[in-house]
């Protein structure tokens, strides 16, 4: 048995290190380690409500928009209030491009570039593997990037700046979006299309969306000329189906709320199918976290630092929902919202694999732009984008969204007209979550185990694949 | 990555055209203020001059600068200076891991001693020798000081870097640092805002790399070709600030009328920075156009001055107001250095000697 550490790893968002204990070439043991800490949540105690609008989404300048959401709905809540049904379609479009954008991130600069490693010298795919996907020099960024800005100007558009967007407010938006400005995200909404069509599928998105099975999956995959179809000839070549599977369960808090529906569900789900969700089950543990003991369900927890801990090796808590390690993200959103391809995959499989994951992001992309084309229909612009209420001085409430690596929680209490308490779970908290007092591992630490190394051992391009098929978001982790 | 590269080899390298290259010049010069003349200049250097490699690094931070940065307006900008970055040293979208990344900073120490350019986006925290932030297995503090021994100069992206920014807001659980506390002994750049707007960025580093030389700078370190005016001075809604028509709720008739957002807590009228000039995502729009005031995230302390949505009571409605200098002097830095120093055995060597005994 040999120890080794691995990391920092780049093409992941902030820092990150994973102990490895190795026998035989076969990973038996892994830690998984946040590395980075700074205490929004003792910042935020003490500060007027509002000032969460401003202070949370700077916790994270990749996904700031699902902070901002987060934070707006908490208040929301707090109050017992709506928003507009206008605020709703212009947040949830806004949204959606941010969550687009972040797959498309993933997938184009920081996950296909390792296929394009030396040890995979020899492999049919590998030499248009080198010249799409190489970090750098790669020919796909080249074509990414632009689509990527394009995408972003609906950020301009309704948040006026992004990343740390201010238009997202408790009762909706500040923006009122006019006619021409509807033409606008239209013909922006279009463009992605056409992105997704030409150059990521291959294929139309109406075959994307209409996909059930994985008879039509292959169907697709024999006319993909794109990006998708590339990624599918790898993920076989390498059984990437059977590389990282996850913990077994799957949270969704669910996604893109309007004022009656939302478009994907709550819920968790396992092999046994989908049962509804329970906020007051979720519980964090710090047994092997650099904090000191508290509460541990998240209305009255303390987030106080405690470097010298004995044992413990992360800035990251364990949360848990009845004490079982949850795995978010796109695959679960899918499959807890009855995706059948995505479902049947899972099942086939006997849980979520590196391969599912990225499948499932790509797929949503496809769900999401379609969303949005109908969002932005229904938009009714002589009508208001913003309610108004005030705040109680003395409340709880949650805020739970979900963010393009899963779920995100914010839950708020409110003591005399002053935040008392914040605490925030953020996605990769729940994935990358450390062990809990019962030495139960976190979702990637129990992905990792089995992972053949080989002679490469932290090197090995298996250990990054696991990883980043989770995209990590380090920065929110430990917040 | 020979010694005497031109910034010019590096952009034929890859794939750029000759007439791309002179039409950046003159895009790049336009944006900077200079004339043909300064195209000109700009061309020369670029081909003649040794290229001024990039080092950026990440510390306590949230990397919304480079988020904002790869979005830049122009796709040859983009182009040009993400891979004259990424040639050397980036945490999240080079294609070197772990120890390599390491190699690659000795390397660029060690063979452009005194020459390159450290980007820090992110700052130091000071707490606990520095744990709260730990790259690569040692604190980040001590990388960035090591970094900084041999660069020519530093640019500090962002608020994180040049003020501190919300991680140092009160009580600054981890002793958020911003550079310029830490560094004292080289040239610093500070190009604040959270994040700083990409075009913004795009030209600093341009200046830099072409003149081998940083910018004018205010006495507060930033440079003046962009942070020498209010974003309240060329706002659109300044004539209903003139006239007293104000926002008094978000989405209200006045709202819609694009009235004055003053009322809402709008600090355009004390920050220094070019959204209203410039705007964001390709020059799309800025927080005043989505109907939100300003936060004034470029000045120094803006987290900690009451709430965002509390009006200024420190302006003059009409006539002659402060400038930049005198503003700068009453906002006094929050953020002292101080370290915490531990009596038993520290975080950081509990941490380092983990590593020894289990690195294998």
């Amino acid at each position: 048995m040999t120890r080794v550490i691995a990391g920092p790893f780049n093409r992941v968002e902030g820092d990150l290190e994973v102990a490895l204990d190795i026998q035989d070439g076969v990973i038996a043991r892994a830690e998984v380690t946040t590395t980075l800490y700074r205490g929004f949540e003792a910042i935020l105690a003490g500060r007027p409500p509002s000032d969460a609008l401003v202070i949370a989404p700077r916790i994270c300048g990749i996904c700031s928009v699902s902070q901002s959401i987060a934070a707006a709905t908490a208040l929301r809540n707090l109050a017992g209030g709506r928003a507009a049904p206008n605020g709703y379609l212009a947040a949830n479009l806004a949204h959606a491009a941010e969550n687009i954008a972040d797959h498309l991130t993933h997938f184009y600069l920081f996950f296909m570039p390792d296929f394009a490693r030396a040890e995979y010298a020899g492999r049919a795919w590998f030499e248009p593997t080198v010249e799409r996907f190489k970090a750098v020099s790669g020919n796909a960024s080249a074509e990414y990037l632009p689509a990527r800005r394009r995408l972003l100007e609906i950020m301009g558009i309704i948040a006026g700046k992004w990343p740390h967007s201010l238009a997202f407010q408790p009762g909706g938006v500040t923006k009122a979006i006019d006619i021409g400005q509807r033409v606008r995200l239209a013909a922006i909404l279009a463009d992605t299309q056409v992105f997704l069509e030409q150059t990521l599928f291959g294929v139309s998105l109406d075959d994307i969306l209409s996909m059930q099975t994985e008879e039509d999956l292959e169907a697709l995959r024999a006319r993909s000329g794109g990006d998708f179809g590339a990624f599918l000839d790898i993920a076989d070549d390498l059984s990437l189906r059977n590389l990282g599977r996850g913990p077994g369960l799957l949270l969704s808090y669910g996604a893109y709320h309007e004022a009656e529906t939302s478009l994907l569900p709550a819920g968790i789900a396992g092999l046994g199918g989908v049962t509804p969700f329970d906020g007051s089950a979720i519980s964090e543990d710090v047994a092997f976290s650099w904090f000191s003991d508290t509460a541990v369900t998240p209305y009255e927890a303390e987030t106080k630092p405690d470097a010298l801990k004995e044992g413990a090796y992360s800035w990251a808590k364990a949360p848990r929902i009845d004490g079982k390690p949850m795995e978010t993200g796109a695959a679960a959103r899918l499959t807890v919202a009855g995706h059948p391809l995505i479902t049947a995959l899972i099942a086939r499989d006997g849980g979520t694999s590196v391969r599912t994951r990225v499948l499932a992001r790509l797929v949503e992309t496809a769900i999401l732009v379609h969303a949005m084309q109908g969002w932005l229909r229904e938009l009714r612009l002589k009508e208001a984008f913003s309610t108004h209420f005030a705040l109680p001085d003395d409340a709880r409430a949650a805020g739970l969204v979900e963010a393009a690596r899963g779920a995100l929680g914010h839950w708020v209490t409110l003591s005399g007209g002053k935040i008392e308490r914040y605490q925030i779970i953020a996605p990769t908290t729940w994935n990358f979550s450390p062990r809990d007092r019962t030495g139960l591992a976190g979702p990637l630490e129990q992905a990792l185990v089995g992972v053949e190394t080989g002679a490469l051992g932290a090197k090995s391009a298996a250990l990054q694949h696991v990883i980043r098929s989770f995209d990590p978001c380090m920065v929110c982790t430990a917040h | 990555m020979a010694a005497t590269e031109t910034f010019y080899d590096v952009i034929r390298r890859q794939g750029i055209t000759r007439r791309s290259f002179t039409k950046f010049c003159s895009l790049t010069a336009a944006s900077l203020g200079f004339g043909p003349a300064g195209a000109k200049a700009m061309e020369q250097a670029l081909e003649t001059k040794e290229r001024v490699p990039v080092i950026w690094m990440h510390g306590l931070e949230c990397t919304c600068c480079s988020e904002s940065f790869i979005r830049s307006a122009h796709p040859l900008v983009k182009d040009v200076i993400l891979s004259m970055i990424s040639l050397d040293y980036d945490d999240t979208i080079m294609a070197a891991a772990g120890k390599q990344a390491e190699a690659i900073l000795e390397e660029t120490k060690q063979k452009y001693k005194g020459k390159y350019i450290l980007a820090v986006e992110g700052n130091p925290p000071l707490n606990e020798d520095g744990m709260f932030c730990i790259d690569g297995g040692r604190p980040f503090v001590e990388k960035l000081k090591w970094m900084a021994e041999d660069a020519m100069a530093i640019i500090a992206w962002g608020a994180c870097a040049s003020w501190g920014c919300v991680q140092a807001a009160k009580p600054n659980p981890t002793q958020a640092t911003p550079i310029d506390k830490v560094i004292k002994d080289k040239p610093i750049i500070k190009v604040p805002g959270c994040p700083p707007i990409a075009e913004v960025m795009t030209g600093v580093v341009t200046y830099i790399t072409t003149f081998g030389r940083l910018p004018e700078l205010d006495r507060q370190g930033r440079p003046q070709m962009f942070y020498s005016q209010r974003i309240h001075d060329k706002c659109y809604r300044r004539p209903h600030f003139d006239a007293g028509q104000f926002v008094e709720e978000w989405d209200d008739e006045g709202a819609r009328k694009g009235y004055c957002l003053y009322k809402m807590g709008c600090k355009g009228p004390t920050t220094y920075n070019a959204c209203s000039t410039v705007r964001w995502n390709n020059g799309v729009s800025f927080p005043i156009q989505s109907g939100h005031g300003c936060i004034g995230c470029s000045e120094d302390g803006f987290w900690d001055k009451g709430s965002f949505y509390d009006r200024l009571t420190t302006i003059n409605q009409f006539g002659i107001e402060a400038n930049a200098d005198q503003i700068g002097r009453t906002a006094a830095g929050v953020v002292g250095a101080g370290i915490v120093a531990h009596a038993a055995i520290t975080a950081v060597k509990r941490v380092t000697t983990k590593r020894e005994k289990t690195d294998a």
